[in-house]
C-alpha cells in the first residue's frame, strides 16, 4: 500500500500522543492513589462509593449517637444508685424506729435526718444531664421537674414521655426515665394492696409482711367485690372479714370466712395472706385497700410526720412499718430501671463494637472500589513509557529515511 | 530532420510539464486537503507514409489528480462521526469533572442529616441547631453549585451552537462560490486547485454536520444535510439559522432558510453533538437534579409541619424551592394562564412537558412524546406525574403551554429558616389518659396524618362511650368524630391519628393537646434524621442520596461512552484517512524516482535535438565541401 509522507509523519505523532496521555492517566492513578478519580472512570462504582460512604456516614452518626446516649445513661446510673443508697439509709433508720424504743429526742433527731435525706432525693430527682436538661423530667423542657411545696409535698411537671436515640436502623434505645414511674406513680403498700391496722386500735397488733398468694383467687374476688376489705378481731383473736358493702366475705363454698389469729400468726382468704404479730382487742381492725399509689416524698413525708407526732409503740410502729413497705416499693422501682439502663448500655457497647467491625469492613469495600492497586499501576506504567520510548526511538529512525538522501 | 526535432520538443516540453508536476507535488506534501497530480501524456498521432509509419512525439493529456470520490466521500462521512464524538466527549468530560469539583453533595446530605441526630441527642441546645440550619446552607449550596455549573454549560452550548451555525453559513457561501468559479472555468482543463479547495471546505463542513455531496454535470457539486435539507445548489447557497425555540427565546433552535426547525433532525459532526448532547444529557440531567432538590426540600418541610418547635408551634419549612417553570408557545392565541405546582413528590418524573387545548380539552404530553393522561380534580384543577395545573382564562385551539417541573430547582433551592429555635424536634401532640380511667385502655404514639388541619394543634377528647364505642370531641363539646372501638384500631380527628388498645370502661377518655409540656421531645428530630434513608421519589423507593447516586452513575456513563466513542470513531477515522491518503497522498520516495526519471527524460529529448543539429550540420558541411 503507497503511504504518504505527511500523513506517515501524522500517524507516528498520532500514537505517541495516545500513549502520552495513556501514561498521564496511569500516573494520575499513581499520584493520587485512586481508580476512580471522576464519575466516567467507572461509573457503577462511582455509585457505588456513594452508597458506601453513605453507609459508613450512618454508621458514624449512629456511634455519636450511642456515645451521647451512654453519657446520658451512665448520668442516670450513678444518680439512681444514690437514690438507691439513700433508699437504704431510710430504711434502715425506719426500721431503728420500729424496733427500738425511742425517746421524743430521738424521733425529733430521725425526723430532722429524715427531712434532710428527703430534700437530698428531691435535687436527686432533679439530676441534669451533660446537656442540662432534667434527667428525670420525660420531655418536658423544664430544668425542676420535681418542685417541693413549703409542707414537703412534692409535684412532678415533668411529662410521662421517654427521650430517645437511634442506635441503628430502627433501633431506638430510650435515654432517659420519666420521674413520674420512678418517684410518683409507686403502688401503694405491696404493690397490689394495702394492709393497714385501724386508727382506734387498741391492742398491740402489728401488721407485718402481706403479698397476694393466689394470683388468680386474688383478682377474681376482687373482680367482683372491689378488693376492699375489713378484718374485724373479736375477744380471742377471731376474726371475721368484710367487703367495702359490709358484707361478709364469703369462701368457695358459700360460707362466711374466719377464724381465730394466734400471736405471729397470718390471717388468708380471697387469695391473700396478711402476717400479723401482737395480740388484738376486741374491735380492733385490718383494713385491706388494693390499687392506689403513694410518691416516695408522700412515704418519707408520713415517716417524718408519724416520727414528729405523738404517736409511740404499736401504732409508730404500724405506720413506719406501712411506710416501709412503700418505700420497698420505690426501691423496687429504682432497681428494675437501674436493670433496664444497664440492659440499655449493654446494648450500646455490644452495638458500638458490631458498628466498629463493620466500619472497617465498609473500608476495605470502600478502598477496593476507589483506590487502584499499586502494583498494577506501576507495572502499567512502567510498560507504557517503555512503548513510549520505543514509538520515539520509531520516529527518529524512519525520519531519518528519505530517497533525497541518496540523489545527488 | 523537422520531424525529429519536433518529436524531441514534444519530449522535452512533456518532461518539463511533469517536472513541474513533481515539484508542484513536492512543494505541497504537507498541504492539507492536496491530491496528488499526476501527468497523463499519450503518443502523437502519427504520420502516415505510403509503406511506413513513424511515430512524432508526445502530447500532454491532462494534469490529474489522483483523486477517488469513493475514498473521498468515505472520509468525510467519518470525519463528522469524529468530530461529533469528539464535541461530545469534551462537553463530557467537562461535566465530570465539574460533578467532581462542584463539591460533596452525599457527604453534605449525610451531614445535613445527622444534624437532625445531633439536635435529638440534646433538643433543646441551641448549637445544635444552629449547626443544622448551617449545614442545611452548605447543602443548599453544594445543589446551588452543581445546578449553576449545569446552566452554565447549557449557556456554552447554546452559544456554541449559533457559533456553529455561523462557521456553517460562511463554508455554505465558500462552497457555492467555488462551484461558479469551477462552473465558469470548465473547458480550459481541469481546475484541480479548485477542485482540492472544494473538497477541503466539504471537509470542513462535514466536521460541522453530517453531509451528502451530489457532483452535477456543470461540474458543480450540490450539498445536503444527512436530514435531506439542500444546503448548496450551484453557485446558490440556503444558509441555516438560529432562533429561540417555541417555548423558551433564550434557547436556540436550528431552522433552514425556508423556516422550518431541524433542531431534532441534525445529526453528525460538531453541531448535532451540540443538540444531541443539550436534549438528552443536559437537560435530563438538570432535571434530574432538580427533582433531587425538590424531593429534599418537600420530605423534610412535610416532616417538619408534623413536629412543634422549641417555641411550641408547628413546625415552619426549612428549605425553599422554586415551584416548576412554565412556557407559553409564541404563537399562543387564547388568554388562558397556566400555574403548575408539585401536589405529589413520590409520582414526581424528570420529564418536560407539553400541555395543549385541541379546542374541547387540555392534552399532557412528555417532550419525549408520550402522552400523560390527565385527573381533573374538585377544584377544577388538572392532575398527572404529581403535578397540578391552575388553568385561569379562556385557551384557544392550539394554544400550547410547556412544563418544567424541576429544571431550575437545583439552582433555587434555599434555606428558608433562620431561626435556629425553628427546627420541629419534638412530637406535635401528646395525649394523655384521664386519672379517673378504670379500664386497661392505653393509647399509643399519635402521629400527624394532616398536618394542614388548620385544628391540628386544638385540643381535643376521647371519650369512651361504652367498651366499644368512642366520640372525640372539641373543647366545646362538638362531636368531630365517633364510632366503634376496635382494640389495636386508630382513632382520626383534626388531622391526627392514634391507635388505642385494650379495653376501656364506659367513661374512660384520653385527652389529645399540642405537646408543649413536652418540648424536649426529639421523637420528630429522629424521624428527620432517618429520612436519609426513607424513599422519596418514584413511589417511596428512591431516597434523595439514591436519586443523587444515580445522577452520578448516568453521568459517569455519559462520560465513558463518549471516551469508548471516541475512541472508536478516531480508528475509523484513521482507517479513511489512511485508504484515501494511499490513493491521493504525496510519497517524497516517490516524487524522487519521478524527479530522477523526468530528468534523464528531458535529457534524453534534448540529446535528440543536439543529434539533429548535428545531422544537420554534417549535411550542411557535406553540402559546403563539394
Amino acid at each position: 500500500m503507497r503511504v504518504s509522507t505527511s500523513w506517515m509523519y501524522q500517524q507516528s505523532v498520532n500514537t505517541m500522543q495516545n500513549q502520552q496521555s495513556a501514561l498521564a492517566a496511569t500516573q494520575n492513578q499513581v499520584s493520587t492513589g485512586k481508580r476512580i478519580n471522576v464519575a466516567s472512570d467507572d461509573p457503577g462504582g462511582a455509585g457505588q462509593m456513594i452508597s458506601l460512604n453513605h453507609i459508613m456516614a450512618a454508621n458514624t452518626q449512629y456511634s455519636a449517637n450511642m456515645d451521647s446516649a451512654n453519657t446520658r445513661l451512665s448520668t442516670e446510673q450513678t444518680a439512681l444508685s444514690s437514690v438507691s443508697s439513700l433508699y437504704n439509709s431510710v430504711r434502715s433508720m425506719a426500721i431503728q424506729g420500729i424496733n427500738s424504743t425511742l425517746s421524743r429526742s430521738d424521733r425529733n433527731d430521725m425526723a430532722t435526718q429524715l427531712t434532710q435525706l428527703r430534700d437530698q432525693l428531691v435535687q436527686l430527682a432533679n439530676t441534669n444531664d451533660s446537656n442540662g436538661s432534667a434527667l428525670f423530667a420525660g420531655t418536658s423542657t423544664t430544668t425542676l421537674p420535681f418542685v417541693a411545696s413549703g409542707t414537703g409535698a412534692v409535684s412532678y411537671t415533668g411529662n410521662e414521655s421517654t427521650q430517645m436515640a437511634t442506635a441503628g436502623p430502627g433501633l431506638q434505645i430510650a435515654t432517659s426515665d420519666p420521674g413520674s414511674g420512678l418517684f410518683m406513680n409507686i403502688p401503694a403498700g405491696n404493690g397490689t394492696f394495702t394492709a393497714s391496722a385501724g386508727a382506734a386500735n387498741a391492742g398491740s397488733l402489728i401488721v407485718g409482711a402481706n403479698s397476694v398468694s393466689d394470683p388468680v383467687a386474688w383478682s377474681s374476688a376482687n373482680a367482683s367485690s372491689g378488693g376492699g376489705y375489713t378484718i374485724t378481731f373479736a375477744a380471742g383473736g377471731s376474726w371475721t372479714a368484710a367487703d367495702a358493702n359490709g358484707n361478709p366475705v364469703l369462701d368457695s363454698g358459700g360460707n362466711p370466712v374466719g377464724g381465730t389469729y394466734q400471736n405471729g400468726g397470718s390471717i388468708s382468704f380471697n387469695g391473700m395472706t396478711v402476717a400479723l404479730s401482737g395480740t388484738p382487742s376486741a374491735g380492733d381492725t385490718v383494713g385491706i385497700q388494693s390499687g392506689g399509689t403513694q410518691d416516695v416524698f408522700t412515704t418519707l413525708n408520713n415517716m417524718i410526720g408519724a416520727l414528729q407526732g405523738n404517736s409511740t409503740g404499736t401504732q409508730l410502729a404500724n405506720t413506719l412499718s406501712r411506710q416501709m413497705e412503700s418505700l420497698d416499693q420505690a426501691a423496687g422501682a429504682v432497681t428494675s430501671t437501674e436493670v433496664s439502663v444497664g440492659g440499655r448500655m449493654n446494648t450500646i457497647s455490644t452495638q458500638q463494637s458490631a458498628y466498629q467491625d463493620l466500619g472497617v469492613t465498609y473500608k476495605a469495600a470502600l478502598s477496593s472500589v476507589q483506590n487502584v492497586d499499586v502494583y498494577t499501576a506501576i507495572s502499567n506504567l512502567s510498560s507504557q513509557s517503555a512503548s513510549l520510548q520505543a514509538s520515539q526511538q520509531v520516529f527518529a529512525k524512519v525520519s531519518s529515511m528519505s530517497l533525497f538522501n541518496y540523489i545527488k | 530532420m523537422s520531424n525529429m526535432l519536433s518529436t524531441g520538443i514534444s519530449g522535452l516540453s512533456a518532461a518539463q510539464v511533469a517536472l513541474n508536476t513533481v515539484s508542484n507535488n513536492i512543494s505541497n506534501v504537507n498541504t492539507p486537503g492536496y491530491n496528488m497530480q499526476v501527468v497523463r501524456q499519450t503518443e502523437s498521432i502519427t504520420q502516415t507514409n505510403s509503406s511506413y509509419t513513424i511515430g512524432s512525439g508526445v502530447n500532454v493529456v491532462a494534469v490529474q489528480r489522483a483523486y477517488s470520490s469513493f475514498l473521498t466521500s468515505a472520509l468525510w462521512s467519518s470525519n463528522s462521526s469524529l468530530q461529533r464524538a469528539t464535541t461530545y466527549n469534551d462537553l463530557a468530560t467537562t461535566l465530570n469533572s465539574s460533578l467532581s469539583a462542584s463539591g460533596d453533595l452525599q457527604g453534605s446530605l449525610d451531614s445535613f442529616y445527622s444534624t437532625f441526630s445531633t439536635v435529638a441527642n440534646s433538643p433543646s441546645d441551641t448549637s445544635g441547631r444552629q449547626a443544622l440550619l448551617g449545614s442545611a446552607s452548605a447543602l443548599t449550596q453544594v445543589f446551588n453549585t452543581l445546578g449553576q455549573q449545569l446552566t452554565q454549560q447549557q449557556g456554552q452550548v447554546n452559544g456554541q451552537i449559533s457559533s456553529t451555525v455561523n462557521s456553517i453559513n460562511s463554508v455554505l457561501s465558500n462552497i457555492a462560490n467555488v462551484n461558479q468559479q469551477i462552473n465558469q472555468s470548465s473547458g480550459t482543463g481541469q481546475p484541480n486547485a479548485l477542485l482540492d479547495q472544494r473538497d477541503a471546505l466539504i471537509s470542513t463542513l462535514s466536521g460541522y454536520l453530517g453531509v451528502t455531496a451530489v457532483s452535477e454535470k456543470n461540474g458543480t457539486v450540490s450539498v445536503y444535510s444527512s436530514s435531506g435539507q439542500a444546503l448548496v445548489n450551484g453557485n446558490i447557497s440556503y444558509p441555516l439559522s438560529t432562533a429561540g425555540s417555541t417555548y423558551d427565546p433564550t434557547t436556540p433552535d436550528v431552522y433552514t432558510s425556508a423556516g422550518s426547525d431541524i433542531t431534532s433532525s441534525v445529526s453528525g459532526g460538531t453541531l448535532g453533538a451540540l443538540l444531541d448532547y443539550r436534549s438528552n444529557v443536559l437537560n435530563p440531567i438538570q432535571n434530574q437534579l432538580g427533582q433531587a432538590a425538590v424531593a429534599l426540600a418537600s420530605s423534610v418541610n412535610a416532616q417538619q409541619a408534623q413536629g412543634l418547635d422549641l417555641k411550641g408551634q408547628q413546625g415552619a419549612a426549612i428549605f425553599s424551592v422554586p415551584s416548576p417553570t412554565v412556557l407559553s408557545a409564541a404563537g399562543n392565541q387564547g388568554t388562558a394562564t397556566v400555574a403548575a405546582s408539585i401536589s405529589n413528590v413520590s409520582q414526581l418524573t424528570a420529564s418536560d412537558y407539553n400541555l395543549s387545548y385541541n379546542g374541547t380539552q387540555w392534552n399532557l404530553q412528555t417532550t419525549g412524546g408520550q402522552s400523560v393522561s390527565l385527573t381533573t380534580n374538585a377544584d377544577g384543577s388538572l392532575s398527572a406525574d404529581g403535578l397540578t395545573f391552575n388553568i385561569t382564562g379562556a385557551a384557544q385551539a392550539g394554544d400550547s403551554y410547556q412544563i418544567q417541573p424541576t429544571r431550575h430547582a437545583a439552582t433555587g433551592i434555599a434555606v428558608s429558616m433562620t431561626d435556629p429555635s425553628g427546627i420541629a424536634a419534638a412530637a406535635a401532640l401528646a395525649t394523655s389518659p384521664a386519672s379517673s380511667n378504670a379500664g386497661t385502655a392505653t393509647a399509643g404514639a399519635i402521629s400527624v396524618t394532616d398536618s394542614s388541619n388548620a385544628a391540628l394543634l386544638s385540643n381535643a377528647t376521647i371519650t369512651f362511650t361504652s367498651a366499644n364505642a368512642y366520640q372525640v370531641t372539641d373543647s366545646g363539646g362538638a362531636v368531630l368524630a365517633s364510632g366503634a372501638y376496635t382494640a389495636g384500631q386508630p382513632i382520626t380527628a383534626n388531622g391526627w391519628s392514634v391507635p388505642v388498645s385494650g379495653t376501656p370502661a364506659a367513661g374512660d377518655s384520653f385527652s389529645v393537646a399540642a405537646n408543649t409540656n413536652g418540648l424536649n421531645d426529639n421523637s420528630n428530630a429522629l424521624t428527620l434524621a432517618a429520612l436519609a434513608n426513607r424513599g422519596v421519589l418514584a413511589g417511596g423507593g428512591t431516597s434523595v442520596l439514591s436519586a443523587y447516586a444515580s445522577i452520578t452513575t448516568q453521568i459517569g456513563t455519559v462520560g465513558s461512552q463518549a471516551t469508548t466513542n471516541l475512541t472508536t470513531q478516531t480508528s475509523l477515522n484513521n482507517q479513511a484517512v489512511s485508504a484515501q491518503q494511499s490513493v491521493s497522498g504525496v510519497n517524497l520516495d516517490e516524487e524522487a524516482a519521478k524527479l530522477v526519471n523526468f530528468q534523464q527524460a528531458y535529457q534524453a529529448s534534448a540529446q535528440i535535438i543536439s543529434a539533429s543539429q548535428t545531422i544537420f550540420s554534417s549535411l550542411l558541411s557535406a553540402v559546403q565541401a563539394r
